[in-house]
């Protein structure tokens, strides 16, 4: 770019600083755009067919120009508000310092093709086998990564269901976009943000519900990816369930609500507490209970043993012959005159056997 | 050691206990550790104060 030079001050001619803008354009790659058609304009005796082409998120236009002849053959019949993507490169229309953007290609992508082409997505990170992560969520996270939009209300109703819960609960809450163009690059760097925290050990994307459009960047592949690569596993709590962006889909779990997505999360402090006092009741009873079994079976074993002891037998009116002092039990152990003894309940006597029976 | 792990030995010495495993020496062992078990699970439960830190995140580009 030739400039003339006044004393240190270097200046270009309009002419020179366009021409030198529209090089510089010229050298940036080729792209896709998408956005709506608006004000479309095109006469038989202009050489290009001009068009706005807007975004739906945030109204940001872009001025496109194609050649008619290469419109034409297109064959699109576009109506102003329809969905296309635009192939082409940046241009400066260097007599005017006009900044446009010169289409090459146009493609119409209404609801139609974005459903499309989500769903060829979805077949093919499914075959990929990204959408059968369900990993176990840790029943006592130390720390809970929250990722929220700056919407106080959804903030809110998740923080307040997650300590109500379980009071002790800590937890980093990371706010970013969760809608609009920036929204799935933000979220993959909040879950980077929070998985780079060493004892975060499930986090909770709290995406909230909304349209279509809204839901767009949680079927980012990008963000679907992460999500699923994620150290730690991800639970996605939502608004409304019609939908079901990719995100969902790779996510460990998925909550309808705040207060699910708390008891996914955190364990009732209410219910251990019951639990632990329980624990504690039993612990109390528990020695005493060793103490009186261990006497019942003492107990038992002892009224055995006096049951077998012959004194108690004797006492029943049994008694014991002994001859030489052996125990005497058949008539063939004695003769007519043997002495024998005999012992009773109370004391015994000697005698002399008189006769025998078989 | 964690409240996880914490909760699961005490339930683990009163289940001993309570089946008559352990003899008498033993079960004044165990009954002791259940007691400290318990009470640094409600220790757990009741000091500690839950926190909520806002994470920035790095503008994005």
């Amino acid at each position: 770019m030739e400039a003339v030079q006044y004393g240190d001050r270097k200046v270009y001619s309009v002419a020179a600083f366009n021409r030198g803008i529209a090089e510089w354009l010229s050298r940036l790659p080729s792209v896709w755009v998408e956005g709506e058609v608006t004000e479309l304009r095109r006469q038989e005796r202009w050489a290009s067919v001009f068009f706005t082409l807007k975004d739906p998120s945030d109204g940001a236009c872009l001025s496109v120009s194609m050649p008619r002849r290469q419109f034409d053959a297109l064959r699109l019949d576009l109506v102003d508000g329809e969905r296309a993507h635009v192939y082409g490169r940046p241009e400066l229309f260097e007599t005017r310092g006009d900044f446009r953007f010169r289409a090459l290609s146009v493609e119409r992508f209404g609801l139609g093709d974005h459903l499309a082409a989500l769903e060829r997505l979805k077949r093919k990170l499914a075959a990929e086998g990204l959408f059968e992560r369900a990993r176990p969520l840790p029943r006592f996270p130390r720390r809970i990564g929250l990722i929220t939009g700056n919407d106080a209300a959804a903030k809110r109703d998740v923080l307040t269901a997650i300590t109500t819960r379980f009071p002790p609960a800590r937890l980093v809450v990371a706010e970013t976009y969760v809608q609009g163009p920036r929204a799935a690059s933000a979220i993959i760097e909040a879950i980077a943000a929070l998985c780079g925290i060493e004892d975060v050990d499930v986090i909770v994307l709290a995406r909230g519900g909304g349209s279509f459009e809204d839901l767009l960047p949680f079927s980012d592949e990008r963000l679907v990816r992460a999500v699923a690569g994620c150290r730690v596993p991800i639970v996605s709590a939502v608004g409304h369930e019609q939908d079901t962006p990719l995100t969902d889909l790779a996510a460990d779990a998925r909550a309808s609500t705040p207060s699910v997505a708390a008891r996914l999360v955190v364990p009732d402090a209410d219910e251990l507490r019951e639990r632990l006092e329980q624990s504690r009741g039993r612990l109390h009873r528990a020695p005493l209970l060793t103490v009186e079994r261990k006497r019942a079976r003492l107990d038992a074993a002892h009224g055995r043993l006096r049951a077998l002891a012959p004194t108690a037998t004797l006492e029943r009116g049994y008694a014991i012959v002994r001859s030489g002092g052996r125990i005497v039990r058949g008539s063939e152990e004695v003769a007519p005159g043997t002495t024998v003894d005999v012992e009773l309940g109370r004391g015994g006597f000697g005698a002399r056997v008189e006769d025998l029976r078989e | 050691m964690t409240f996880e792990d914490a909760q699961k030995e005490l339930e683990q010495i009163v289940h001993k206990l309570e089946t008559g495993q352990a003899d008498l020496d033993d079960a004044i062992r165990l009954w002791e550790r259940g007691e400290e078990l318990y009470r640094l699970c409600v220790g757990r439960l009741e000091s500690a104060q839950g926190t909520i830190e806002t994470l920035n995140p790095a503008e994005p580009a």
